[in-house]
């Protein structure tokens, strides 16, 4: 008995690890395991619409925390007590979160903000609870930036994570492209032809200051500012080809990464320490990944299934994310920086284009085409189906998630 | 018994290879698998000069200009392209006060960003053909719009292929 015993360890090991090499597919729908029902109804509201808001707000974030079902009067395991009252212009939120039975209590604290920012008060609250309750830290304070044609070019947006607050960035008159953010969501890199010509720029939050970080002649594209937001990683033709280089924003030093007369590279992207990057090459005669390190000129082909893999993004959580042409379609994959670990998440018959991690390591951002319109959505790499992000009209394309 | 085998092992091993070998010989006929290599030329880095210098533009009537055409995901320049490029190189040789911009443009299939660096390419590929009719390196910039200007529209293959291409944008010394 013993024997058989070990004998069918030894198969579920063996199917696990031919299991993992192979490219699993874990779309699933409907409500995924490990939510925990919460019980909202004991948290007042005084004072109109703001606090209205302000509640609405928080439902939505907790739902699209991933970690939790909003549960009816009565019922959940957690149930909530406080307040939120609105006066003059100020908001006060008492939040008392705790097990049914108050044999716990995860939260009692008091937030004050003014009513404009309601909403942003509400994501604060939003993600305490995720991490009181569960211990790890939510995403519902952090920002989207994307471009948008709603103004009929195409310019850079920047909404929260839920959806709202959408404001439009740049007003060129242009084309702008491919925002990313640097660490803590202080600033923003994108492309703009405002000048004639594709430059990067970059964008301080806190100066409300724009400055031309790249204007070399001919092509400046795709920037990625590294986690130290000292350095950009980019992609410049100023030599006669299309390569890679790195520019130090301090002293403006330029350093070539690579060296590929035959071949095109584009989009890249920083790992989480900033000591490697990701980016696609066409040099294998198709757009792959490939990885590369301080060895200059020596980059790893990280892609061989699928003949398109563009777009990725290194999370937080050490994963890449890309978009992976599939039987005619680009689909969202992830894949380690090993290439051990693959996984396709997306499997509808529709185009999903550039994916951008939340720093959460759970959450996707990507753009949605379909019919040749293109619209954004989250999707939870755990469970559920992917929601819309929002519902304005006009075209919506590469999202980028802020870090926190 | 397992003395034996070791005696033999050595001969054994030795018939392998001497199979492999003759077999390698009467299989192959000289010439027949051996690939043809044709030197590939790397070019050298021809960077590109300043953005200033650009003056009012050259009009249809001085020169006119045909797109270039290029394959999916191609940025070579196929011979039936070739006389598009010998009007621009001798309009330039006889109007030396001109510059160019050659604007590399791309269909919609493909990720934004790819199809900017691919443009590019497109319109680098150009740049090298005009500097080899000769026109001076420093009198061509490039510029690259991906699939974000298309000539047509449409979805569809004549679209496509009327959206991959090169354009020349002329102008006069500043």
């Amino acid at each position: 008995m013993e024997k058989v015993k070990r004998i069918l360890l030894l198969l579920v090991i063996l199917f696990a690890i031919v299991a993992s090499g192979a490219d699993v597919n874990i779309v699933k729908d409907g409500v995924g395991a490990g939510k925990t029902g919460i019980d909202l109804s004991g948290l007042r509201v005084a004072g109109g619409a703001d606090s209205k808001m302000f509640l609405a707000t928080l439902q939505k974030d907790l739902v699209m925390s991933g970690w939790f079902t909003i549960d009816p009067a009565g019922s959940g395991t957690l149930v909530t007590a406080g307040k939120c009252e609105a006066a003059a212009n100020s908001l006060t939120v008492y939040c008392h979160v705790s097990s049914r039975g108050h044999r716990k209590v995860y939260l009692n604290k008091t937030f004050r903000g003014v009513t404009k920012d309601a909403r942003m008060l509400a994501h604060k609250v939003a993600d305490e609870i995720v991490f009181s309750v569960k211990g790890v830290r939510g995403i519902a304070s952090t920002r989207i930036a994307m471009i948008g044609s709603h103004s009929g070019r195409k310019e850079v947006y920047l909404c929260d994570a839920d959806g709202g607050n959408l404001v439009r960035l740049t007003n060129k008159g242009s084309i702008c492209m491919s925002p990313n953010w640097g660490a803590k969501a202080g600033k923003l890199v994108y492309t703009s032809f405002h000048g004639g010509f594709p430059d990067v720029y970059v964008y301080d939050f806190k100066s409300r200051r724009q400055t031309k970080v790249a204007g070399y002649p001919g092509m400046n594209m795709g920037a990625d500012m590294s986690p130290d937001s000292k350095r950009i990683i980019l992609a410049l033709s100023k030599d006669g080809n299309p390569d890679l280089y790195v520019k130090y924003l301090k002293n403006g030093a330029l350093v070539r990464q690579t060296k590929t007369p035959h071949a095109a590279e584009a989009s890249p992207s920083w790992s989480p320490d900033g000591r490697r990057f990701v980016f696609v090459s066409d040099k294998s005669g198709s757009p792959q990944l490939y990885l590369q390190g301080k060895t200059r000129w020596k980059p790893r082909r990280l892609t061989y299934q699928g003949n398109e893999n563009v777009a990725p993004d290194w999370g937080a959580n050490n994963m890449i994310v890309y978009s992976s042409r599939r039987n005619g379609r680009y689909q969202i994959c992830i894949i380690d920086p090993d290439g051990k670990q693959k996984r396709q998440i997306t499997n509808e018959y529709v185009d999903h284009e550039d994916p951008s991690w939340a720093p959460d390591g759970r959450h996707i951002v990507y753009a949605r085409t379909e019919r040749y319109r293109s619209t954004l959505y989250i999707l939870d790499i755990e469970n559920d189906a992917p929601v819309r992000l929002m519902t304005r009209s006009g075209d919506w394309f590469s999202p980028a998630w802020s870090s926190r | 018994m397992v003395k034996k085998y070791q005696q033999i092992m050595p001969a054994v091993v030795c018939m392998c290879v001497l199979m492999v070998l003759c077999s390698g010989c009467w299989s192959t006929k000289p010439g027949e698998n051996d690939e043809i290599l044709s030197p590939d030329s790397i070019p050298e880095d021809m960077p590109l000069g300043a953005r200033q210098d650009y003056g009012r533009a050259v009009t249809r009537g001085e020169c006119d200009s045909q797109p270039v055409y290029f394959g999916f995901d191609s940025y070579q320049v196929a011979d039936s392209e070739l006389a598009k490029l010998a009007v621009i190189a001798s309009f330039m040789n006889r109007n030396r006060d001109t510059l160019l911009v050659v604007e590399g443009n791309c269909d919609e299939r493909g990720s934004n960003e790819y199809n900017i660096s691919l443009g590019e390419h497109r319109a680098l590929a150009v740049r090298l053909l005009l500097v080899r009719n000769g026109v001076a390196s420093s009198r061509i910039q490039t510029r690259s719009f991906g699939e974000e200007l298309p000539a047509d529209p449409g979805h569809n293959e004549r679209a496509w292929r009327f959206n991959r291409r090169a354009n020349f944008a002329l102008y006069r010394k500043r």
